[in-house]
């Protein structure tokens, strides 16, 4: 018991990261019909940012008081805004021009633009393992049986906390009505007056936030990173918003921390080599049994 | 009309005149380097190591081994008037070692008349690759840090060398893995550890390393509590290492890299409250502050090398390392160095024998089998029938406050 609340307490703080990073896939992939094999990298961007954050705010070990929430919010927000804008200059360089190519121009384009941002933090950051500083102080907490560390609630914390403010902006705002028109129907939604350039290039914004948060949470609670890091994580988070059922949002956080878990208890219960294995298996049945993934179907509008 | 046809023709032509005019100053650059490789009395050394990604920092301190071995016997003078001329290749693709690539490399080597000699590899699943390519071709390669058993020993070695199975190719001035695992293990004992958790990371280099410390850590009265195998590219290991703590080893022995997982295991084992449990890996790891930061002291590793800064013929070399390069020496540069320095003296022995005229492979394939006693960094070397060096030498250390510690060494024999 202690040990399967221990590793359930792993998989969901693994599985918050793999949360933020699939959210932007699918929510790119709900409007704008593009898979963005980028996505993966400008999550590692975020680590590389944030990094470059505390670099100059001159930090380098635990930070106490008001200076962990001043310098790490800095970075957090430093992190999230930079990998937004980065998210919405690849739409409009890479993708717009696309938008009504086939399908598989984009496709390629988006691993090539892939590409490009692993070799830019190649030469950013050089192509060795990168340690990031252990900012958070990180005491364990014992709950009865089983103790959490600090970063492992941060992870979860601001991971849900993205979560809630993504689903009120799409659901509550003028700007989300807008994003859930363009993802019914993208014709009907310009005939309408909604500036469909406009609510794809805010849809990167936002995708690119989450993945900045989703880097900086990751550096800190790693505390390493290196330039192709995005390449397995982006892999795992698209594999989340496919079991979740792509375009879905809730979907999308629910097979984040499904993957993490299932990736632990494999882990645990089966051995560490098995946990990938397992994962795509369990991926592979869930999409022979049920291919529009598991909330695929519930929710009408893809966003 | 006809003047527009004309024109088109006209354009059409262009581009086939330029294309004859580049294939014949193709030709005629080919034909020239082909004419100056024996007349020149430059011989190009191939060197081929993981110079990017995340073995970058051990790889380019074993290529400053090696290119301190040559900048120096240039300096010197070589029989023949023969330069040496250095030839790195990088094996490493999208920053992680690539057995395909080193491959191509070593193509890239031997369809170079001009090298008659290859360095390296890093890694023992390139060099496991590349191994039946230069035997089949006959050109000598010489690993300054490869371990694994079956590039040398056994039927594995033979499959290797099926090309050309009189012959070997391949030599390396470092040890074994089972030399190293079983020293490993016994410096574990030594320790005082009596459970172990093994964890590695399915690669060939870690798989063997893992096996024979387990088997050699059982043979010692030791016990094996588990062992696990990793994926590449994780990033996660709590669960793992949450499965571990439940066991309460004494000590958690990784066979890899501090790429492929050592790095972040060590790190991640503080999360889970194994902070104060022994951490013990192999060759692999001597760089896993560069991810663990100050979470990587007290971490112990072997290296199949003596320590070549207490080694009294190893002192000059240091010195001369650090002026050249500005910087500590690296775990294989005292190997890197005394690998190349064994080519170099295979190099000027068969140009002697042949007359003051730049050798062949074959001669100088012939040179380096017949290494003996060779004084280097690292003590003398010299090969046994399948490229093994003689007397090998394992070393202990610990890392305090981000600095390599010297334990102790002991030597091996088979």
């Amino acid at each position: 018991m202690h040990e399967f609340l221990a590793q359930l307490v792993n998989g969901i703080s693994l599985g918050g990261i793999y949360a933020l990073i699939a959210i932007g896939y699918t929510m790119v992939y709900g409007i704008a019909e593009l898979i963005n094999f980028a996505h993966g990298d400008v999550y590692t961007l975020g680590t590389f940012v944030a990094l470059a954050i505390f670099g100059a705010l001159g930090i380098s070990g635990e930070l106490h008081g008001i200076a962990l929430v001043v310098d790490s919010g800095l970075a957090l927000i430093g992190a999230a805004v930079c990998c937004g804008l980065i998210g919405m200059a690849m739409e409009r360089l890479a993708y717009r021009r696309l938008r009504n190519a086939p399908r598989l121009a984009p496709l390629i384009t988006a691993i090539g633009v892939s590409f490009i941002l692993q070799n830019l933090m190649q030469l950013w950051k050089g192509s060795a393992p990168i340690p990031f500083p252990a900012v958070l102080p990180n005491p364990r907490f014992d709950l009865g049986p089983v103790s959490i560390t600090a970063q492992q609630i941060a992870v979860v914390a601001l991971a849900v906390a993205a979560m809630f403010a993504l689903q009120i902006v799409v659901t509550r705002t003028r700007t989300g009505a807008a994003m859930r028109a363009v993802a019914q129907d993208r014709q009907a939604a310009s005939l309408m007056g909604v500036d469909v350039d406009r609510t794809i290039a805010i849809t990167f914004l936002i995708a690119g936030l989450l993945a900045g948060v989703g880097g900086f949470v990751s550096g800190v609670y790693y505390q390493s990173t290196w330039f192709l890091n995005g390449f397995s994580a982006g892999l795992k988070a698209f594999t989340a918003a496919v079991l979740g059922g792509i375009g879905n949002i809730a979907g999308a956080m629910l097979g984040g921390f499904l993957i993490g878990i299932i990736e632990s208890f494999a882990t645990w219960l089966i051995g560490g080599q098995w946990s990938n294995v397992t994962v795509f298996a369990i991926l592979i049945l869930v999409l022979v049994l049920k291919p529009s993934g598991l909330l695929g179907e519930r929710v009408p509008e893809k966003v | 009309m006809l003047s527009r046809s004309l024109v088109l023709r006209l354009c059409a032509a262009a581009p086939l005149a330029f294309a004859l005019a580049a294939c014949s100053s193709n030709a005629s650059t080919a034909s020239s380097s082909a004419a100056q490789a024996p007349a020149g009395n430059a011989v190009k050394i191939g060197i081929d190591l993981p110079l990017s990604g995340a073995d970058s920092s051990v790889g380019r301190s074993t290529l400053n081994g090696m290119l301190l071995a040559i900048e120096q016997a240039n300096a010197k003078g070589l029989p023949g008037g023969v330069t040496l001329q250095p030839d790195q290749l990088d094996d490493a693709v999208q920053g992680v070692h690539s057995p395909q690539q080193g491959v191509a490399n070593a193509r890239t080597f031997i369809s170079d008349d001009g090298v008659l000699v290859m360095l390296g590899p890093y890694n023992s699943n390139v060099a496991a690759a590349q191994i039946p390519v230069t035997n089949a071709a006959g050109l000598a390669q010489i690993s300054a840090s490869t371990v694994s058993d079956g590039l040398t020993l056994g039927d594995d070695a033979k499959n290797l060398r099926r090309a050309n199975p009189t012959t070997n190719t391949f030599f390396r001035v470092s040890t074994t893995d089972s030399r190293q695992g079983a020293a490993a293990a016994r410096f574990a004992r030594q320790l005082g550890k009596k459970t172990v958790y093994i964890i590695d990371d399915n690669e060939t280099y870690g798989l063997d390393l893992a096996n024979v410390f387990e088997k050699d850590f059982t043979q010692l009265g030791g016990t094996v509590i588990g062992h696990d195998h990793i994926d590449k590219g994780t990033q996660d290991f709590k669960a793992l290492l949450t499965k571990i703590a439940a066991t309460k080893p004494d000590l958690i022995f990784y066979g890899g890299t501090t790429s492929t997982g050592a790095g972040l295991i060590r790190q991640q084992m503080f999360d889970v409250g194994l902070g104060n449990t022994a951490f013990m890996g192999g060759d692999g790891i001597p760089d896993i502050a560069t991810v663990a930061g100050p979470r990587a002291d007290g971490t112990y590793y072997t290296v199949a090398a003596p320590n070549a800064d207490k080694l009294l013929s190893a002192r000059q070399f240091v010195r001369d390392y650090e002026a050249r390069f500005h910087e500590p020496i690296g775990p294989y540069s005292a190997n890197a160095y005394a690998a190349t320095q064994v080519a170099i003296a295979a190099i000027a022995a068969a140009t002697k024998e042949n007359g003051g005229k730049v050798p062949t492979r074959a001669q100088v394939l012939a040179q380096i089998a017949k290494t003996n006693a060779l004084s280097t960094p690292i003590g003398p070397v010299g090969f046994d029938a399948g490229g093994d060096v003689l007397e090998p030498v394992v070393s202990l250390y610990t890392i305090k406050n981000g600095q390599p510690v010297f334990i102790s060494q002991q030597s091996v024999s088979k």
